[in-house]
């Protein structure tokens, strides 16, 4: 088959124009022990971070680990994902590798870390494509969020009893299809009938802004890459028509 | 029927492949034959939020848009449509809301064809209900949903088709952490063998029903990695591992036609063109024409080996022009014109080197579907069918690999480079014996991934 020589005129390699040059990443911590544990979370060795944490467990108080640790290296991630140097599977593992080091901080503590808040999330009856969940799941865990995770294929009156029950400071609904994320709505005037005003974002393949924004407490959630920020909005207490006119419109 | 695993090229070479035919040809029952010169629209209704509240809504509403389309045909002069019905939740849910509808449409085209003797079709795709980690895959509730919506629609129906879902849980997780063995166990090896125990099934349903088993794609899975890589700024997931993940589902998909499915291939298959190559059924592609469900880099390229064209999915709303349905039916039907003239004026391969040209260096998910690299990734897999699902696999997409790295014409950014440098490496240092391959893989994922039962797919 024929092949032109010169495709400059059929179409443009956006992502060789704009493609922004690796970066080394920052230094997490002046301690040798903690620098290290953070270089694992941003290498996203899930595996071979459990090695030093232990051995800082062993002089530093697991809260110490946490914060200055594991912590500070998912923050340098997430500056690395921002500047367009990682992509969203570094981010992943990073997320594993952190979550890692957690567990073994919790088991030293005898209980689990204090969270910033509960974030209810599900993915729409009759919907099994919740990827998008799975990954905002990770995201929001990584932003030190306490994730109650109703999974795929879930219905509305387990969505609204779990909130209920857990107080969330935000709710979060996924839905690939038109017709199975109608259940949205439902659910945002059942927590509105029960006195529960929180936000609801609207997220995944079918939902589109202007049907996300047509009914009460609904947010519109474009992308994965949002759920830290709106999560970190509803945890300082602004409502969700203030998140709304931020985030959407 | 019991699978017969394929192990020669159905097409001599890559050249050999054009839109319009296909080895196999096969006839609808209203007379339409694919794959056998021609090209043939498939227009893709979807119905409106709300239109699912009852039984009594749906049906209106698969009326109206279904019979806009067909209406269109007649209006603007196209000779023939395919009308693909994708079960939106509640028609598989409850079989009968699906094989009523499937029953109306074809009321509706025998109307047609009596009428103005408009040659139609109609296709009814199941929908897969189970989700791998929170059902068991060969005895829920939803399996015998399924399957007796199979029979319901294929009553009526000239064909079925499915977008079957095994090993999506083990892919979701390796895909997010560019875990080529992942991919390769959830894809090539849970993918093929859920489909081998669902196909036989299948066929066998509409032989019963005399009805024709279309085919299967990798929606849940390949699809999935190529919406993730998304567009060229994209930073979800790399493109070289959406190329990886198509490779690697042709070997998969190709198990729905070893089983007996002889086309219309599932339009949603990108990895048809290298199925058409390995299998030579009739295939159908969406491109440029399925943006309005959703965006690809391989827009005019899809269409070089297609038997039916298709739009992906539309839902049903008014437009300037029309209503949605009868607006892509006619586009659909006047790009089929352009494929048929090019091949009734003897400029069908100068056609097919146009649609190439466009999109071929766009994108390492195109570059891999060019036909002469479709026949190559599938030339690897057939030659490696006896040695398993998961051997055949991990050669289809070290080739698809190979494919990219050796073009000296496409250009990776330094990402995209590291990337299937990294991937080429975790392949080549996997086991190539499928048996040694599985003794590392299902301890692995049973730990790391919840919810992954191995007795749904019938492992211990």
């Amino acid at each position: 088959m024929k092949f032109l020589s010169d495709f400059s005129n059929i179409f443009k390699r956006y992502d060789l124009d704009t493609e922004v040059k690796k970066q080394e990443a920052r230094k997490i911590s002046d301690d040798p022990v903690l620098d290290a544990i953070g270089k694992f979370v941003v290498e996203g060795e899930a595996e071979d971070i459990e090695a030093p944490v232990k051995k800082a467990l062993e002089t530093k108080a697991p809260m110490d680990v946490i914060n200055d640790g594991l912590v500070k290296g998912m923050n340098e991630v997430s500056r690395l994902w921002d500047e367009g140097v990682y992509f969203l599977p570094q981010v992943i593992l990073a997320a594993d590798a952190m979550n890692a080091g957690i567990a073994l901080c919790e088991a030293k503590m005898g209980k689990a870390m204090d969270r910033k808040g509960k974030v209810v999330t599900h993915t729409a009856e009759g919907d099994i494509h919740d990827i998008g969940q799975v990954i905002a799941n990770a995201l929001l865990n990584a932003g030190g969020f306490e994730v109650i995770n109703l999974g795929c294929d879930c219905p509305v009156d387990t969505v609204v009893a779990t909130v209920k029950a857990e107080k969330p400071i935000m709710v979060t609904g996924t839905a690939l299809m038109t017709t199975t994320m109608t259940a949205f709505p439902k659910i945002c005037h059942q927590l509105e009938a029960a006195g529960i005003v929180i936000p609801f974002i609207s997220g995944g393949g079918a939902v589109a802004e202007e049907w996300s924004t047509s009914f009460p407490l609904s947010i519109w959630g474009k992308e994965d890459g949002w759920s830290c920020g709106l999560a970190e909005d509803a945890l300082a207490g602004m409502g969700w028509e203030d998140m709304r006119s931020k985030w959407n419109g | 029927m019991a699978r017969k695993p394929r192990t020669e090229m159905a097409f001599k070479s890559g050249d050999e492949m054009i839109f319009g035919t296909a080895k196999f040809p096969v006839t609808s029952k209203r007379g339409i034959k694919y794959g056998g010169g021609y090209v043939h629209p498939t227009v893709k209704p979807h119905p409106r939020p709300g239109s699912e509240k009852t039984k009594k809504t749906l049906m209106r509403e698969y009326e109206r848009m279904n019979f806009d389309a067909l209406e269109r045909m007649v209006v603007v002069g196209h000779p023939t449509l395919v009308v693909e019905n994708e079960h939106v939740y509640q028609m598989t849910h409850t079989p009968d809301w699906g094989g009523d509808i499937a029953a109306q449409v074809a009321r509706q085209m025998d109307d047609m064809l009596a009428k103005y003797g408009l040659k139609s079709a109609h296709t009814s795709t199941i929908a897969d209900l189970r989700r791998p980690e929170s059902v068991h895959m060969r005895t829920s509730d939803y399996l015998h949903e399924m399957m007796a919506s199979f029979d319901a629609c294929s009553k009526y129906s000239d064909h079925v088709s499915i977008e079957s879902m095994g090993g999506k849980e083990v892919f979701d997780y390796a895909l997010i952490r560019q875990d080529m063995a992942g991919i390769l166990m959830g894809i090539g090896y849970l993918g093929s063998i859920d489909m081998e125990w669902c196909w036989n099934q299948i066929v066998d349903i509409c032989k019963k029903n005399n009805c024709i088993p279309g085919g299967d794609t990798n929606c849940s899975e390949a699809n999935t990695a190529m919406f993730m890589a998304g567009g060229l700024v994209s930073k979800d997931v790399p493109h070289v591992y959406a190329a990886l993940a198509r490779a690697i589902s042709a070997a998969r998909t190709m198990v729905a036609y070893e089983c007996g499915a002889t086309g219309p291939t599932k339009d949603c298959a990108y990895e048809d063109p290298i199925v058409k190559a390995m299998t030579g059924v009739p295939i159908t592609t969406e491109g440029k024409t399925s943006a309005c469900g959703h965006s690809d880099l391989a827009s005019n390229l899809i269409a070089a080996v297609c038997d039916l064209w298709s739009n992906e999915a539309v839902e049903y709303h008014d437009m300037f022009g029309a209503t949605t349905t009868s607006v892509f039916a006619e586009i659909l039907g006047y790009d089929c014109a352009q494929f048929n003239c090019s091949i009734d004026l003897g400029l069908a391969k100068e056609m097919q080197t146009i649609l190439v040209n466009s999109d071929a260096y766009r994108d390492s998910h195109s570059l891999i579907l060019v036909p002469d690299n479709a026949w190559a990734i599938g030339n690897e897999i057939v030659k490696n069918t006896s040695k398993g699902f998961y051997t055949r696999a991990r050669a289809g997409a070290m080739k698809a690999g190979s494919i990219i790295l050796a073009d000296t014409k496409f250009k990776l950014t330094a990402f995209e480079k590291e990337a299937l440098e990294d991937a080429m490496k975790q392949m080549e240092a996997l086991p190539e014996d499928e048996g040694n391959f599985l003794d590392m893989a299902m301890p692995k994922y049973k730990k790391l991934v919840p919810g992954f039962n191995p007795d749904s797919y019938g492992l211990k």
